[in-house]
């Protein structure tokens, strides 16, 4: 039983993205392209350049963030849709931190920073998740609601607050330049001992350790600590929990309260691993393909890094197709939001079979005790 | 009574998943006769039901309809053939009126799908005078008492042009007054010639109202005897598939201190509004004791629960463990001071259904030194503890890293009981304790009930099923309205009597308990 | 006191009534899913998908066929419109299909499928108009006036020269209304939403009822699009929903689930919208002015959502007993 449901809960996944693949063969097909030829390419581009796999670890390390911040909401049942609103203001404090404060050394700078960033996702956060706990507000709703005033926020701030004199005279909308004290060290110059270079190796910074580190270190503490027994017990009965004293809204504020922080990283591994300042066309988006991810992740932290890997390849891929095959990247962005759907199919499907398995199972084992007991003499 | 067949049940054989539910079912209901089928929960009962009302399909047998062979492939096929079934928990819609249950699926309509609804109350008032119910058909259901909720199912049957009527367990929920007026509408439904087969497993009143009685066990039919030729205890026999013992022992304990204590406790109703559940509630409950509180639900008693074991809020008064003030205490200081909690809906309160056995066997306890490493689990320590407690309790479990989902009603009880039972409680408060369990694990709980009472734990029943108020307490609070409306010693009082306090008709001053 | 004046000037409710549309229509669709006891978070992509299938089809026939065009011109805009309403049923579908028949957490399925709406609407467009963002310009209907009350000089814009969309919005609203509190559709899409096992014994289907009303709701939110593209805008631009579809599920709520309520609600969506669309001189930066309507949505939330009835059923999927 056991290893059959090991091989479901790994096919599950795979068959969504096979279906996914196949509505996205449709699609190409429609366009009068050969699917096989393109995800050739897609492969072939993604897979089989140096410069490719480390774009691909750069994509995937906000990916990372994004989606561990996701999926800690959803871990508590809570649907923290404002990772998008809450990763613009951490990255506008992260950066407000880096460009406002000189002469502190990078020991004390960047953690600072990094603070900075996360208490930034968490203000975000703090009205949604006060107005539900407080007034029932669906949190969906005044999440989305927050992403658009953060959006507008962030451009109040870069283009009237904040705008570098130094580009005085130019289009160019951004702050000014982070102190180099609070910039995240790159990978570059370790991966470049072994012969790697190039701007995407160097693009890659210690960002991705930390996201990694995070993952697992958040893994194993749903798993084995009390407080993570007590998410567990909030995610599958919030009354029981209350009943067994587990002060329930406190779990949940803490878990959103976490997923905020995380998401305030999110927009880091440009701002501070990259450019060096924020202007107004920083990557967006990043927070709703967390969603993407946390989803395909089934909210685990270590199917987050995996999770977030694919999608950086399948972002990374959507360059190729588009550049070497003439075909639209948006086709790699339909790709992956029907493979979430199937996904969420997949596994809604799988728990019931596996319900269904446990009550077969279990009522195959004597139970009605008494009365078993008693017609086998 | 010797009426002609309504309707014969041949072989019927259904499966579920590791379960056969009916094994070969014959069943024979004649035109005019009040059938009873009883049966302890599990042997089959709602399952031949559902087959009859055409919501599960056999797996192989037949069904005839005065005489006809026939295929009942839904609720609609089975109404068709004049079967109607009034259901265990009501199938009403609190917002909408009562004609608008009454039609809803059947309505009267006229052009571009309008509803008539004047036809509509029309035709639900001549109903309700042909058969001598008392019902409204312009209020809403959700203002009714759980009787009148019942009449609306009864009618919404009628309405559909039903000859048998199948009702299931249809006194669960009735205080001894609503009993005898539903039976009361079954005879008069029977002289009009109505079929009824009537779903139970409270032998006194299967004997009361039927003509005939069909035990199930386990599945297959033990037989069908004359309700005037058989007795409680014969049938009780066919019943288990051995003698039971209807009276559980209950020997003399000498109360002691009062354990817990409620002082004019007055608890909110909840959704943010003004309205009070619990009014001003003053009892006392001894070490060595019972105390059983009776009423029909929705009175106050899951208010008064949650309230005693720091769930809800207390709006006035006092709330006293052991003597100290808890009042304001949280659900988790009041149990780490030995208060124990056996809520009354399991799968709500009680256990996280999709965690394993082993984390519901701790949950509650999952924060005392025994189980926690530091932050961490202790997870050696824990499977001592689940691994002691699935023996002592004999809770039948193949594996504890199984969801709690996979266990049976009884044996998710026991994991309750367990739990609960564990780390030496000071205080009990049970509610519904038996709820929904068979006799087996009704008898076990019960048995566990007195024996904590033998130990000096003072246990706080709360119970719908007046006979096991009746028959474990040693005292008896009734709660109507949100109020206590009169307490008793055990044997003061009998369950006619309980009745009235319990509708409301009748009530008298509680004297607070002076703690000793 | 001008600016007071100005606050209520007809101008100013003329447009805040053009703006309230969107909103509305895509509020009484949520009506329509919400009493089947779905949740359909997805119409803000469905929207979307209106807006930009509006385009479409106006600009589309108008190409194709010039000449019922120069014969009827509400030909084109009225063809942008059923295209938008057909993708809207389309994507209510994929949402039905998930949430009903698979059963998927309601949520999850609808911010997928805004995923889904946002890809889409980019890949359609770069292969129709070769680039991602935005379509060529289009027609909208010719303006009406209301016969009886066009005469009445005080109203002026209120009631000439305005949108034929707009009367049918109005027109819906009434309709809506009637038919979920006396009709037999309305009984059983409501009996769904409240208890589907009450609903299913006495045979009526839980699953068609469902999809029922995530389809209204679908055909109802694909035609708010094609309002703000075929008239309000005159072309489909990317993010030019700018959450309008959200701010509807707030409008709904905020209305008690009634039609008639997600009409107030949405007037009062509307009005602030129209204002952060005309108040320029305040001394606020405008970026704040934008996000207006968005603030209002989270006070509406914050302080009447307790107060709401909202079907008991809603957001819960449907299973039959397996015992």
């Amino acid at each position: 039983m056991k290893g059959r449901l090991l091989i479901l809960q790994i096919a599950a996944p795979v068959l969504a993205i096979a279906f996914g693949m196949l509505i996205s063969s449709i699609i190409i097909l429609a366009i009068g392209r050969n699917p096989l030829e393109v995800f050739g390419i897609m492969v072939r581009f993604s897979l089989g350049r140096t410069d490719s796999l480390f774009s691909i670890l750069f994509k995937s390390t906000p990916l990372i963030f994004a989606g561990l911040a996701v999926a800690m909401s959803f871990r508590v049942n809570l649907f923290n849709i404002g990772v998008e609103g809450q990763y613009y203001i951490g990255a506008f404090c992260a950066a407000f931190v880096g460009f406002s404060l000189r002469g502190l050394p990078p020991i004390v700078h960047l953690p600072l920073a990094l603070l900075a960033a996360m208490a930034g996702g968490m203000l975000w956060a703090l009205l949604p998740i006060a107005l539900k706990i407080r007034r029932g507000a669906h949190e969906v709703i005044t999440t989305i609601m927050m992403n658009y005033i953060a959006s507008a926020l962030i451009l109040y701030l870069i283009a009237d607050v904040f705008r570098d004199p130094a580009q005085a005279g130019t289009p160019r909308v951004r702050t000014p330049d982070v102190a180099l004290a609070a910039r995240v060290p790159s990978l570059g110059p370790f991966f470049g001992n072994f012969g790697f270079a190039g701007s995407d190796v160097q693009k890659l910074n210690a960002l991705l350790l930390l996201g990694l580190t995070l993952c697992i270190i958040l893994a194993y503490a749903l798993a084995r600590t009390r407080f993570g027994y007590e998410v567990r017990a909030v995610a599958a009965n919030p009354t029981a929990a209350e009943a067994a004293g587990i002060a329930n809204r406190r779990v949940e504020f803490g878990m959103f309260m976490l997923s905020a922080a995380i998401a305030g990283l999110i927009g880091l591994n440009d701002i501070l691993g990259f450019f060096g300042y924020l202007d107004i066309d920083f990557p967006k988006g990043l927070g709703f393909l967390g969603i993407s991810v946390a989803l395909l992740a089934k909210n685990n932290p270590l199917g987050v890094i995996l999770a977030a890997l694919l999608f950086g390849f399948l972002d990374r891929g959507a360059q190729g197709v588009q550049f070497f095959a003439r075909v639209p990247k948006e086709t790699i962005v339909i790709m992956q939001a029907i493979i979430i759907l199937a996904i969420v199919v997949a596994y809604e499907l799988l728990t019931s079979y596996i319900r269904i398995q446990r009550k077969r199972e279990a009522e195959g084992t004597p139970a009605m005790p008494a009365a078993a007991a008693e017609a086998a003499p | 009574m010797d009426g002609e067949p309504f309707i014969q049940l041949h072989g019927i054989t259904k499966r579920f998943p590791g379960v056969t539910a009916n094994d070969h079912v014959d069943l024979t209901v004649r035109v005019g006769e009040i059938h009873a089928i009883v049966g302890e929960n599990g042997a089959g009962k709602s399952t031949l039901m559902r087959v009859l009302y055409g919501l599960y399909q056999p797996d192989t047998g037949s069904i005839s309809v005065r005489g006809r062979t026939v295929v009942i492939d839904g609720p609609r096929a089975a109404l068709e053939l004049g079967i109607g079934m009034v259901h265990q928990h009501f199938m009403l819609i609190p917002v909408f009126t009562v004609a608008e249950n009454v039609i809803l699926g059947s309505e009267p309509v006229a052009g571009l799908g309008r509803l008539k609804l004047r036809e509509a109350r029309a035709r639900v008032a001549k109903l309700c005078a042909q058969y001598g119910f008392a019902l409204d058909p312009a209020a809403k259901v959700g203002a009714l008492s759980v009787g009148e909720q019942q009449r609306v199912e009864i009618i919404k049957v009628l309405f559909r042009g039903a000859e048998l009527l199948i009702l299931d367990e249809p006194t669960a929920v009735l205080v001894p007054q609503e009993v005898e007026e539903l039976f009361s509408n079954l005879r008069r439904l029977r002289e009009q010639g109505k079929t009824i087969i009537f779903i139970s497993h409270k032998l006194d009143e299967v004997l009361d109202i039927s003509d005939r009685i069909t035990v199930l066990r386990r599945g297959r039919v033990v037989g069908t005897v004359d309700a005037a030729a058989t007795t409680k205890p014969q049938l009780a026999e066919m019943m288990v598939g051995r003698p039971v013992l209807l009276e559980l022992e209950h020997p003399e304990v000498t109360p002691g201190a009062v354990r817990l204590e409620a002082r004019a406790l007055t608890v909110g109703a909840g959704g943010g509004g003004r309205r009070q559940a619990v009014r001003h509630v003053h009892l006392a409950v001894r070490s060595g004791e019972i105390y059983g509180i009776a009423g029909v639900e929705g009175n106050g008693q899951t208010e008064l629960v949650e309230a005693l074991v720091g769930l809800r809020p207390i709006v006035m008064g006092q709330l006293l463990v052991e003597g100290q003030d808890v009042t304001q205490q949280s659900a988790r200081a009041i149990r780490l001071m030995g208060v124990a909690h056996i809520p009354e809906d399991r799968h709500r309160r009680g256990l996280a259904l999709p965690m394993t056995v082993w984390e519901n066997m701790i949950l509650g306890h999952h924060y005392r030194d025994d189980f926690v490493n530091g932050p961490l689990v202790d997870r050696p320590a824990v499977d001592r503890f689940v691994a002691e407690h699935v023996r002592e309790y004999d809770i039948r479990v193949a594996d504890t890293d199984a969801p709690a989902l996979a266990l049976s009603g009884g044996n998710q009880q026991k994991v309750i009981v367990a739990r609960e039972f564990s780390f030496a409680p000071r205080v009990l408060v049970a509610a519904q304790p038996t709820r929904g369990l068979d006799i087996g694990a009704t008898e076990f709980v019960q048995r566990q009930l007195l024996a904590a009472r033998s130990n000096g734990m003072a246990v706080l029943l709360v119970s719908a099923w007046l006979e096991e108020v009746l028959s474990l307490a040693d005292r008896i609070g009734v709660m109507y309205g949100g109020e206590l409306v009169g307490e008793f010693r055990r044997g003061e009082v009998t369950a006619a009597e309980l009745g009235l306090y319990m509708t409301g008709t009748k009530r008298r001053d509680v004297i607070p308990v002076v703690p000793v | 006191m001008e600016t007071l004046t100005s606050l209520l000037s007809i101008a100013l409710i003329a447009s805040a009534i053009r703006v309230t549309m969107p909103i509305l229509l895509t509020a009484l669709g949520a009506v329509y899913s919400e009493r089947s006891g779905v949740v359909n978070i997805g119409l803000e992509g469905i929207m979307i998908m209106g807006t930009f299938f509006g385009a479409v089809g106006d600009y589309v026939f108008a190409e194709r066929f010039p000449g019922i065009v120069a014969a009827f011109p509400d030909a084109a805009p009225l063809a942008g419109v059923l295209a938008a309403v057909l993708g809207g049923v389309a994507f209510g579908l994929i949402h039905a299909l998930v949430t009903v028949t698979f059963r998927v957490n309601q949520i999850i399925s609808g911010v997928a499928l805004n995923l889904l709406a946002a890809g889409l609407a980019r890949f359609l467009n770069i292969l129709l108009f070769t680039q991602a963002t935005q379509s060529p310009g289009v027609h909208g209907f010719t303006p009406i006036d209301i016969p009886v009350l066009k005469d009445v000089a005080v109203l002026g814009p209120l009631v000439r020269g305005i949108s034929p969309m707009i009367i049918l919005g109005v027109l819906l609203v009434i309709a809506s209304q009637w038919i979920l509190l006396r009709t037999r559709f309305g009984l059983r899409l409501r009996a769904v939403g409240e208890y589907p096992l009450a609903a299913d014994t006495l045979g009526v289907s839980v699953t068609r009822m469902r999809y029922a009303g995530v389809l209204l709701s679908g055909a109802l939110a694909g035609m708010a699009g094609s309002y703000l593209a075929i008239e309000q805008a005159h072309l489909y631009f990317e993010g030019m929903t700018q959450g309008r579809g959200f701010i509807a599920l707030a409008a709904m709520i905020f209305g008690n689930w009634w039609p008639v309520g997600a009409l107030g609600a949405s007037a009062l969506f509307g009005y602030f919208d129209a204002l952060s669309l005309r108040v320029v001189k305040l001394p606020v930066p405008y970026q704040f002015i934008s996000v207006l309507p968005h603030i209002v949505t989270i006070l509406v939330l914050a302080g009447f959502v307790r107060r709401a009835q909202m079907p008991a059923a809603d957001g819960l999927p449907y299973t039959k007993e397996e015992e």
